[in-house]
């Protein structure tokens, strides 16, 4: 099922460099798609533009087939996607629950002990866990956000090998069981070969391998 | 979850940023409020000062130095002729409060053994009687040479009572109440040896003892009895008029004149020059302000200085205060992103950071009331604790005790006061905010997270 669009979308820098050209591409449900291309192609401005952080300079994102830009970007940001990144993104006076319970639609607690955290664990400073635990709050502030849609931006890159592997693996887990939408941004070919379907973006356009 | 919740998790939880900000705010408060406190203070005593304490012009006669025929130089002191009605005509001028006319004469009474003074006799056993209207606004009572300390000053509408100090109260066996006669007499020096040139006594009159007085000073002049100052006795005006000694409604000692505005003493004293009925060749016009001009002066430097404080204080502080929001909130610019990505808008943040900020305010300018108090106290008494001053009003006239400045009560601000400073704090410190929080307000979400990254 077409959740996520992206129709006739440019974006440049001041107008001159061009970033993407003319990218249209549609994401379905229950699916996990991964963008690879080489540092400082666009990867991550795409899925800013996916996640309405930024607007493209022409062309439109549709969310179940509305622009985004009509609830307005906010308004995409809260309901519709949720957005795991590299460098974790956490606050850090608040504990993974309260870090969770920050966009949650659902309780916290429960999801974080499906994510493998005790309730002591859940009520430490953030500060205090491991990166592969941080990880674990961010996806599962992802997930207790309800979005349909998770955008990852290099989930794995500060993570050990078995690390990444459990992350990959809940990943996963969101798309095929959740049918959630997962859009990972990565460098990882071990990463690529989990996806349903690979894209590569280059010089501005994105194919899919 | 929302922003009031976030807002109290960065207060309880960033305590050391919580509490320099707490701190900040505070001794900016308390250094505006004492700074205020204390300007408050130098206007109000400038104004009391000026209403209160007043001025006076005393009208005396002049002393004529002239040569004798054996080329000596000869001392003629002028005896002061002011009729009432030309008092009446000075009071007229307007801005007079009160006037005081004084005559001046010397008494004598078997039942007082006056404090023996050089080549005393039985003969020189008397005292000076100063004779006037309000025993209070005489020099010696203003300028606290002497001090009432038991009874009541002699005010206009008393008759027959006299002040006596407390060392010839003592040495008689006087308390306030006690009645004794006085008899005239006339201080005169024949072959070395004092004399009263009143021998033959006609003149009689019972007083009764209104109040004791204590002398602030000590005399240690060699002087006859009668100029012993603890001899001085203050009397009703009739006092000396029953002694034959002066005569009703002519004033032969000094005229004093009190105006409540020391600022318009300059131009009444002119006026009062300028009126033909008094002889001035003879009569001259010593006018007092009671140091007001001096104490105004102060009062104005220091209010001058504290003003310019002010200002610094208040720049500095404004300057600080942004500097350190804006930190604070560039600081935050990680946070700021992370909750723009998962849909928090930026009115919400801009709550959140108001409502941190505003808390700690609210607590910092609630400890800052507290104390400014002491602060201000402090302050107050370094900056007037010099300023020996005591209010003459209605009150002095009656009871003969001279209101002195609490310092306190002219420190104290008003509520409004207050509560415009800390308006005004608020104002600079919600503008502050303001102004720190463009720099992320003007960027896109994916600005804000490229920064981060």
């Amino acid at each position: 099922m077409r959740i996520l669009e992206a129709r006739n979308m440019k974006y440049s820098y001041d107008g001159n460099k061009a970033v993407l050209k003319n990218i249209s591409i549609e994401f379905e449900a229950g699916k996990i798609y991964a963008i690879l291309g080489p540092s400082g192609c666009g990867k991550t401005t795409l899925l800013s533009l996916l996640g309405g952080l930024d607007s493209p300079s022409d062309g439109q994102v549709l969310f179940e087939g509305e622009d985004i830009e009509k609830k307005g970007l906010a308004f995409h940001r809260k309901n519709n996607v949720a957005f795991i990144f590299q460098s974790y993104n956490l606050i850090d006076y608040m504990t993974p629950a309260e870090n969770v319970a920050l966009t949650s639609k659902l309780p916290p607690l429960p999801i974080l002990e499906r994510l493998g955290f005790t309730k002591e664990e859940a009520k430490r400073n953030v500060l205090k866990l491991s990166g592969g635990q941080q990880q674990r709050v961010a996806i599962a502030r992802a997930l207790a956000s309800d979005a349909k849609v998770i955008l990852a931006d290099e989930p794995t890159g500060s993570l050990d090998e078995d690390t990444a592997v459990e992350i990959t693996g809940i990943l996963r887990e969101c798309a095929h069981q959740m049918q959630k939408c997962v859009v990972i941004v990565t460098h990882s070919n071990d990463l690529s070969k989990q996806a349903d379907v690979v894209l590569r973006l280059k010089k501005g356009e994105l194919v899919q391998i | 979850m929302n922003f009031a919740k976030r807002a109290f998790l960065y207060i309880s939880r960033k305590r050391g940023k919580t509490i320099s900000l707490l701190f900040l705010i505070f001794i900016v408060a308390v250094f505006l409020i004492s700074c205020f406190g204390v300007l408050n203070a130098s206007e109000r005593l400038s104004k009391d000062i000026r209403t209160s304490l007043g001025a006076a012009f005393y009208i005396r006669a002049n002393t004529e130095v002239s040569m004798n025929e054996n080329g000596e130089s000869e001392v003629k002191k002028n005896s002061v002729n002011i009729l009432q009605k030309e008092i009446d005509e000075i009071m007229e001028t307007g801005e007079i409060k009160y006037c005081n006319p004084i005559n001046y004469g010397y008494a004598k009474s078997e039942d007082i053994q006056f404090i023996p003074g050089e080549k005393h006799t039985e003969e020189s056993n008397m005292g000076e009687v100063t004779a006037l209207r309000f025993s209070a606004l005489a020099p010696d009572f203003t300028d606290e040479t002497a001090a009432l300390i038991e009874g009541n000053p002699i005010t206009e509408t008393d008759n027959r009572k006299i002040l006596i100090s407390e060392q010839l109260a003592s040495a008689n066996h006087l308390s306030v109440g006690d009645v004794i006669t006085l008899t005239h007499a006339k201080l005169g020096e024949l072959a070395g040896a004092y004399i009263d040139e009143i021998p033959i006594k006609t003149a009689y009159v019972h007083v009764e003892v209104s109040g004791i007085y204590k002398l602030n000073i000590e005399d240690t002049a060699i002087k006859p009895t009668a100029g012993v100052a603890e001899n001085e006795i203050y009397a009703s005006l009739d006092v000396l008029n029953q002694l034959h000694e002066s005569e009703t409604g002519i004033y032969t000692g000094e005229v004093d004149f009190y105006i409540t505005d020391p600022v318009q003493l300059e131009s009444i004293t002119r006026k009062v020059q300028l009126l033909p009925s008094i002889d001035w060749t003879t009569h001259f016009i010593r006018t007092n302000d009671f140091q007001y001009s001096k104490i105004s002066d102060e009062l104005q430097s220091l209010g001058g200085l504290v003003k310019i404080l002010l200002v610094l204080v208040s720049i500095v502080s404004i300057a600080v205060l942004t500097l350190l929001l804006t930190m604070r909130i560039r600081g935050r610019l990680q946070e700021a992103g992370i909750l723009l990505s998962v849909g928090i808008s930026k009115k919400q943040i801009l709550a959140q950071f108001l409502l941190e900020i505003l808390s700690i305010a609210v607590l910092a300018l609630g400890l800052s009331y507290i104390a400014s108090t002491g602060v201000t106290k402090f302050l107050g008494y370094s900056l007037f604790g010099e300023l020996q001053l005591n209010l003459l009003n209605e009150e002095t006239l009656i009871t003969g005790v001279k209101s002195g400045i609490q310092i306190e009560n002219y420190l104290k601000l008003s509520g409004a006061k207050i509560l415009l400073i800390y308006l005004c704090q608020f104002v600079v410190v919600t503008v502050s905010i303001f102004v720190s929080s463009i720099s992320f307000m003007r960027l896109k979400p994916k600005e804000i997270l490229s920064k981060m990254s």
